[in-house]
């Protein structure tokens, strides 16, 4: 299948553009134009935007397939203008069109924090994918092309990052079911892998950009094929939207208990002044920033006990209990998340 | 279990023919979206492949995915009728997602194993979800796959086609591994589906 990337479809493009800026093709330019002006005048709906779209790529369409520049053009040749026009009109109405509204920005950050909690503790056999599919290199593939949907700013473009997806999912199960003789068991199997898929991947604005291309992908090719992978990913995110207990194959009680540690554990790696990143890229960067912390959030280091006057005693015992509480806490959470105190604090010290 | 053939020489195993799918419908070229419903491992998509490799007809595309799968059958008057197959999870942490494949449906499968008397209970919900919110003219099929394992039956045909008389479906058992029936069964929702009224 072609690529986005691909220069087949970037030559499609061009060759658009330059026959657009033929004076033959005057009358069309024009009419995009002003179906531009006309639309900036609108108050921005998304929902309102793809009915407007919708109905002049219809229209253009006709006046493509009828004007004397195409007069000898293949079906594909049309096609390929019909593309062209789809990414020209969508590529200038991106800013109006794709995250239109506060309600979808909430529904992206709500499904991207879902997924990010989800990532902690969701394994494959919680959604039924047998073991024999379990293929790191083929799903981390299937990853890649799914968080590749930002690249992009056309519908068709945004939509081939989800069908690569969905084919290399496809090729996996069938690869399995021919090296083991084995009955392919179609969705049965696919959309688990598909759901896992997109909790890896947690693409970014899923749930705007599945909107964006069921709006403005012009509709006479969302259909057979592509709309059924589209469903498929439509479901993913719904899917994930409902998540509980009972579709993990857990105590509702459990699935409560994981998301809350794996809330803690977002937490804790976003906040806080040892985040992960400082453990990972440098532990000497880190020790450097205790030691520089340390100086004003315990001022007594340095200090020598006989020297103390009762007031800065009195002040070192409440700097005490707060580090102890927070100690505690620490603690308790490390334990929540399953994590070794000592063999944490083991690899901070490797260094 | 299921179906024991090996995959066709021409098969691509992906989802090449994804441009230029608009054939248009007329009277003599039909196209239908269908659903297969039906709990997992009762062999829905072995019964699609089954009547997907079936086909002799070198001249057609055939798609063939893991899920998807489209396939063209020509009957006797001359109509052909291109099945676009749209399978669905069947197990029933999915279920609640469902409703998102069967909208739109011209035609619904619902499946279960004639060995399996809890495949036929899920079937009997799945018949009753599709009367609550199924379009009202989809021809749908009720369908006891794996009749070749008759001696471990655990279904009668005549309670499940009682069952498909009430629900104004048509009945069938099939068995994906022996082909019994299997293009019978596409047969009949084609013939069965609604024909265009050729303009006057």
């Amino acid at each position: 299948m072609e690529s986005p990337t691909s220069a087949a479809s970037r030559v499609d493009f061009y060759g658009f553009l330059d026959r657009m800026r033929r004076p033959e093709a005057a009358g069309l330019f024009r009419s995009i134009k002003s179906f531009l002006a006309s639309l900036s005048l609108e108050e921005p709906s998304a929902e309102a935007d793809g009915g407007r779209v919708q109905a002049f790529f219809a229209e253009m369409e006709a006046a493509i397939r009828g004007h004397p520049l195409w007069a000898d053009a293949t079906h594909q040749e049309i096609d390929h203008a019909l593309e062209g026009l789809e990414k020209y009109i969508m590529t200038k109405l991106f800013d109006r069109t794709f995250v239109a509204s506060p309600e979808d920005a909430a529904a992206d950050a709500e499904v991207s924090d879902k997924i990010g909690l989800l990532q902690r503790f969701v394994r494959p056999h919680h959604l039924d994918i047998p073991k024999v599919l379990n293929n790191e290199a083929s799903w981390l593939i299937a990853v890649k092309e799914l968080q590749k949907i930002n690249s992009f700013k056309s519908p068709w473009e945004k939509l081939l990052c989800m069908m690569s997806c969905c084919q290399v999912i496809n090729n996996l199960l069938l690869n399995v079911s021919m090296t083991n003789d084995r009955t392919p068991s179609g969705a049965d199997e696919f959309l688990p892998i598909l759901i896992y898929i997109t909790i890896k991947a947690n693409p970014p604005q899923l749930h705007s950009n599945l909107k964006f291309v069921q709006l403005f992908r012009r509709e006479t090719k969302l259909v057979s094929e592509v709309e059924y992978y589209l469903t498929n990913l439509i479901s993913a995110k719904m899917f994930i939207i409902n998540v509980n207990g009972q579709s993990l194959s857990m105590e509702e009680s459990e699935f409560q208990k994981h998301m809350e540690s794996a809330t803690l554990g977002t937490q804790m790696s976003v906040a806080g002044p040892s985040s992960p990143q400082g453990l990972a890229t440098s532990t000497r960067g880190l020790q450097k920033q205790i030691d520089a912390e340390a100086g004003s959030r315990f001022p007594f280091m340095d200090s020598e006990t006989e020297n103390l006057t009762p007031a800065e005693l009195k002040q070192l015992h409440g700097l005490y209990r707060k580090t102890v509480t927070r100690y505690t806490l620490l603690s308790k959470a490390l334990r929540k998340l399953s994590i070794d105190e000592d063999q944490l604090l083991a690899s901070v010290d490797d260094s | 279990m299921g179906c024991s053939s090996s995959l066709p020489a021409n098969s691509t195993g992906g989802l090449g023919n994804i441009n230029n799918e608009n054939s248009a419908t007329d009277s003599k070229n039909l196209k239908v979206k269908l659903v297969l419903l039906g709990d997992s491992g009762v062999g829905k998509s072995c019964i699609v492949l089954r009547f997907v490799r079936g086909q002799f007809d070198p001249t057609s595309k055939v798609t063939i995915g893991a899920s998807f799968l489209s396939q063209t059958l020509a009957l006797e008057d001359s109509t052909t009728v291109k099945f676009e197959i749209w399978d669905t999870a069947g197990q029933e942490r999915y279920a609640a997602l469902a409703p998102l494949y069967y909208r739109g449906a011209g035609a619904a499968i619902v499946v279960y194993d004639i060995t399996s008397a809890e495949s036929f209970i899920k079937a009997q919900y799945w018949v009753k979800e599709l009367q609550k919110h199924g379009s009202q003219d989809m021809i749908m099929a009720l369908v006891g796959n794996k009749a070749d394992l008759h001696e471990k039956r655990t279904v009668s045909s005549q309670e499940a086609q009682e069952h498909a008389d009430m629900n104004n479906m048509f009945f069938v058992e099939t068995s994906a591994k022996t082909a019994d029936n299997i293009n019978q069964l596409f047969e009949e929702i084609a013939k069965r589906l609604p024909r265009p009224t050729p303009p006057s």
